[in-house]
């Protein structure tokens, strides 16, 4: 597949009113992603991920909203969509997969219910041949065609996700963002969904962005990572390179609370302290307070995104951040 | 059908209770009713001094729970005993006069007033940014707290006393013949004000039930989902949002439907209206035990068997209740 | 803990214009016979007035000589005075007036001073229907919750079949029965149908609570049930019990003026649901009396308004989806 960039996002900030304030829980967020690539995105639960997806996916709302920046899908920019341009991308173009199955199935409609609306809300077809759409589909991710008329609730954990999947892909889109999509599931069901994901994605050649707050799920599949820390991206790039020597303190934290395959299972390392809060943080690097390396210079100015090498960037005054 | 095999086991027994209560109520009076019944009616024939006895229990050397067979037995077949007021009609003979006339106006009046409050309570739900939206939930949050009898005699003075759009009490015009098309007109003129006094004070809370439970749906990811998937408004509203948030409000019903019920009986006594209600206060106000029992009873037989009936429909249209995951 | 939902509870506006109107309402109560024109039941006044007095007019002199040189002598001096007691016989179902200013009811009682007596019945019957049936319920959810097994199994059946028999007509029923005195019987009456509702709620949120990490740690390291109880999950249900106790409160208040009003309860106490009786017994509707009989449903209004505004604020705070933004 050609080198062409798919999606752009350009200095997006976005987040919710609150009483206390704004949290601004994306804040100046860059990114892009190339057709048929796999962007990870990795951070301790709490910095922004989800809110990034739903700012993507533009689901942002009553007192969340965009502040400001663009989302380049192929040129255009969704931010600046109004509600009907915006669902003629929604699913066609960019589908999503949700962390918990369970809560974003609707619980009184039957899969079928569930399948067949989606395809008919953009396609202009029969109800009989949504339905063969919607059967292929679940074929390829290993349902079978009896659970059609299904409900939620009579289904378990990795099949529910596994039909997740097959309505994002339903409508072929060029890209599917999953947030935290295996979190909710057991370890061996895990393992099958991100197999069958990769499975999927040489069949259909579509790009994904996966989120999720386990860097260690992302190893074998990911093509890039970006990896972010209280609203921001500290450190961004191929995800080889990144693991093979990660440049900023936080990153460096991240793996080393992977559980290890050779030592006892246990408590993983991790990072002490907690990330702070997104309404009006203090001024220097975000993460300063936990750094086991913070210098004075860390307090005093918000290191920004300085590139390494093409395509690798790190947002660190060690790493030659500038503040 | 475990589920439907559990709500009728529950229907039934809750039956029971209603009536376990009616039986013990005046034997177990303190201050004994009967007596001073008796006392009061001091000279008048023997006849009726033995029906007050009948209904206290008074007049058997029954043991209590001999009695108590005997009362379910009766009452299972229809025998509510002899009416004090209107002695000696039987008790059900009297009400039969009195059921069609509640059971249309509260028929009607409750399906009226859901359909509009659920309806309303969607819409205050989906917009509720706008300032109507709020404005409506404050006004019908704020009927709510009258008393319904009140609001019925607010309407009496404004539009039956002042402007004299319509008659004072009643339920139809004595001067047309029973069953004629000016009668039946008569009945639409007589029944406007107490239908409007129910829907409107039983609609406030169906409809704020409704916004509630939406506002809920409305923040659940199913409905995220639904955006997502780029699905139109109108079909998010109705088929994803509504759909799901009317569940509670059937379920709901159990609670609601008593409380309306009992608004409705009010509403009656109001409005001179001949039901149920309005028989309930000469009832009351006559003393008459067997006849208020029996209204009891039987007002009691109809909120259970409503309850159940919306136990079923709450079947039909959650899957999971018939499942019985929930 | 409760401090923090108080506080939340003053900064919610609602609540805190509701809590504003309940205050108010409280204060007429308890200060009901310095604020009321008149006795509640009092159907004329009557004034003595002086208004005639002679000082001095009469003198009596009398002398005694007890031995030569002690010499008494005793002077009275006679008053007379005259009363005059006017007795004002309060007109019958006036007009408002100066004098009167909601009129007068059919007895000649003043209605304005009828409606302050009354409050102090309506609200403490609500009030003191609120808190009886707001600890029973609390205590049978606690219990049930908390003993678990056959018990609350068997709490939560009777709660559920008392749940859907129709209370009013319930009330009705045991109300012609009961002899009334007083408003206790009232008050227990209402306390015996309007108990299944928020023994419900409680209860289930007792038992998810039960389930919740922190509880579940404490009862892993062996505190004591009292401790978990009143130190765990009783402060996380302020918001639920007061919202609990003040529907209650407002249901109470509406069903007192109801029963009262169609003549099942105390007549003889002055109350609005009593002032309703006599307006309606006296056909204030057909004499054109608004004076009579939409002061006190508007009262009763207010006073269901004030329980509505609070439980709107407790139900944002406890809910936050239902806030505006
Ligand atoms: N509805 C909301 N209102 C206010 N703050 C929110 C809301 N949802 C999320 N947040 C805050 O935004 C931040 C980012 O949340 P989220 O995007 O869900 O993080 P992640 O997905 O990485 O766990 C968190 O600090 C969270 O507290
Ligand atoms: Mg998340």
């Amino acid at each position: 597949m050609a080198d062409t960039t798919l999606l752009e996002i350009d200095h997006l900030k976005a987040g919710y009113a609150t009483k206390a304030g704004f949290v601004r829980a994306v804040d100046d967020v860059s990114l892009s992603l190339r057709r048929g690539e796999f962007l990870g995105i990795a951070g301790e639960s709490g910095c922004g991920k989800s809110t990034l997806a739903y700012a993507i996916m533009r689901l942002l709302r009553d007192s969340a909203r965009i502040e400001s920046g663009r989302i380049l899908l192929e040129g255009t920019d969704l931010a600046g969509l109004d509600e009907a341009d915006m669902n003629g991308y929604r699913w066609t173009k960019l589908s999503m997969v949700f962390q918990s199955a369970m809560n974003a199935l609707n619980p009184v409609l039957s899969i079928e219910e569930q399948l067949v609306d989606a395809v008919l809300a953009h396609r202009s077809i029969p109800r009989a041949a949504a339905r063969d759409l919607a059967m292929e589909m679940l074929e390829l991710v290993d349902i079978n065609a009896d659970r059609f008329s299904s409900f939620p609730h009579q289904l378990s954990g990795g099949m529910r996700q596994r039909i997740m999947i097959a309505m994002a892909l339903l409508l072929r889109p060029d890209l599917l963002i999953m947030d935290e999509p295996t979190t909710a599931l057991d370890v061996v069901v895990q393992r099958s969904i991100l197999q069958k994901i990769q499975e999927l994605r040489q069949r259909l050649g579509f790009s994904v962005i996966f989120i999720t707050h386990d860097l260690s799920l992302l190893v074998e599949i990911s093509d890039s990572l970006a990896i972010m820390y209280a609203g921001k991206v500290c450190e961004y790039g191929p995800s080889r390179e990144l693991y093979g020597a990660p440049a900023h303190p936080y990153t460096k934290g991240l793996m080393n609370s992977f559980p290890s395959l050779t030592g006892p299972l246990g408590r993983m390392s991790g990072i002490e302290g907690q990330a702070p809060g997104l309404i009006d943080p203090p001024p220097g690097c975000r993460f300063a307070p936990r750094c086991a390396l913070a210098e004075p210079r860390c307090l005093s100015g918000d290191p920004v995104l300085a590139e390494l090498s093409p395509g690798r960037a790190c947002a660190c005054v060690r790493c030659g951040g500038s503040l | 059908m475990k589920y439907f095999a559990r709500k009728f086991g529950m229907l039934i027994f809750t039956l029971l209770i209603s009536m376990t209560i009616n039986f013990f109520l005046p034997r177990l009076m303190p201050g004994d009713p009967a007596k001073a019944l008796m006392d009061r009616m001091e000279g008048v024939d023997a006849e009726k001094l033995d029906s007050v006895r009948a209904a206290f229990g008074l007049d058997t050397q029954d043991s209590l729970p001999v009695q108590y067979g005997k009362y379910l037995l009766n009452t299972v077949r229809g025998d509510l005993g002899i009416s004090l007021s209107r002695f000696p009609m039987p008790v059900s003979t009297v009400l039969a006069s009195a059921l069609p006339w509640t059971i249309g106006l509260m028929g009607l009046c409750t399906i009226f007033g859901f359909a509009i409050g659920t309806l309303l309570g969607i819409w205050a739900a989906w917009r509720r940014q706008r300032k109507l939206a709020s404005f409506t939930v404050g006004f019908f949050s704020f009927i709510r707290s009258f008393p319904y009898f009140w609001l019925g005699l607010c309407l009496i003075y404004a539009f039956a006393f002042k402007l004299r759009l319509f008659p004072l009490g009643g339920a139809f015009s004595i001067d047309q013949a029973r069953g004629s098309a000016g009668w039946w007109l008569s009945v639409l003129r007589y029944g406007t004000l107490p239908a409007f006094t129910i829907t409107l004070s039983s609609l406030g809370a169906w409809m704020l039930m409704m916004r509630n439970n939406m506002i809920n749906v409305l923040a659940e990811e199913y409905i995220t989902l639904a955006v997502a998937k780029g699905l139109p408004a109108k079909r998010i509203k109705r088929v994803y949002a509504a759909r799901n948030a009317i569940l509670p409000s059937v379920t709901g019903f159990a609670m609601s439907f008593g409380f309306i019920v009992g608004g409705g009986l009010i509403t009656e006594m109001v409005f001179a209206y001949p039901g149920m209600g309005y028989m309930l206060y000469q009832a009351v106000n006559a003393k008459d035990y067997p006849l208020m029992q029996a209204i009891f009873l039987i007002i009691a037989g109809s909120v259970l068997v409503a309850n159940f009936i919306a136990d079923i429909v709450i079947m039909f249209l959650d899957p999971r209740v018939r499942d019985g995951a929930k | 803990m409760i401090k923090d939902f108080l506080k939340t509870l003053v900064e919610n506006r609602k609540s805190l214009a509701g809590l504003i109107m309940l205050g108010v309402l409280i204060f007429i109560a308890l200060f009901a016979p310095l604020l009321a024109p008149y006795p509640p039941k009092a159907d004329r006044t009557e004034r003595t007035a002086l208004i005639e007095e002679t000082v001095g007019d009469q003198e009596t002199l009398s002398e005694e000589r007890l031995s030569d040189d002690v010499e008494k002598s005793t002077y009275v001096v006679a008053t007379s005075r005259k009363w005059e007691k006017t007795v004002n016989y309060f007109p019958l179902r006036a007009k408002p007036s100066s004098a009167h200013l909601l009129g007068t009811n059919h007895a000649g009682n003043d209605l304005l001073s009828q409606l302050i007596a009354g409050t102090r019945i309506s609200v403490f019957v609500g009030l003191a229907t609120g808190l009886f049936v707001t600890l029973v319920s609390l205590t049978l959810a606690l219990l049930s919750g908390y003993l678990g097994g056959v018990f609350d199994d068997i709490i939560n059946f009777f709660t559920n079949v008392f749940l859907v028999i129709p209370g009013l007509p319930l009330m009705i029923v045991i109300g012609t029965y009961i002899p009334m005195h007083g408003v206790l019987p009232i008050i227990l009456i209402l306390a015996f149908t309007s108990w299944p509702y928020p023994t419900r709620l409680l209860r289930s949120q007792v038992l998810s609570l039960k389930n919740r990490d922190f509880v579940m740690a404490s009862r892993m390291l062996g505190e004591r049930t009292s401790f978990i109880v009143f130190r765990e999950i009783l402060p996380n249900m302020i918001s639920i019990v007061m919202s609990e106790f003040f529907a209650v409160s407002l249901s109470a208040i509406l069903a007192e003026a109801t029963l009262e009003f169609i003549g099942v309860g105390n007549i003889t106490v002055v109350s609005w649901g009593t002032i309703l009786y006599w307006a309606q017994a006296n056909g204030a509707i057909l004499m054109g009396a608004w004076w009579w009989f939409l002061p006190p449903g508007l009262m009763i209004a207010l006073t269901g308004t004030a329980f509505v505004l609070v439980n709107f604020g407790i139900d944002e705070i406890s809910n936050p989806r239902l806030r505006k933004r």
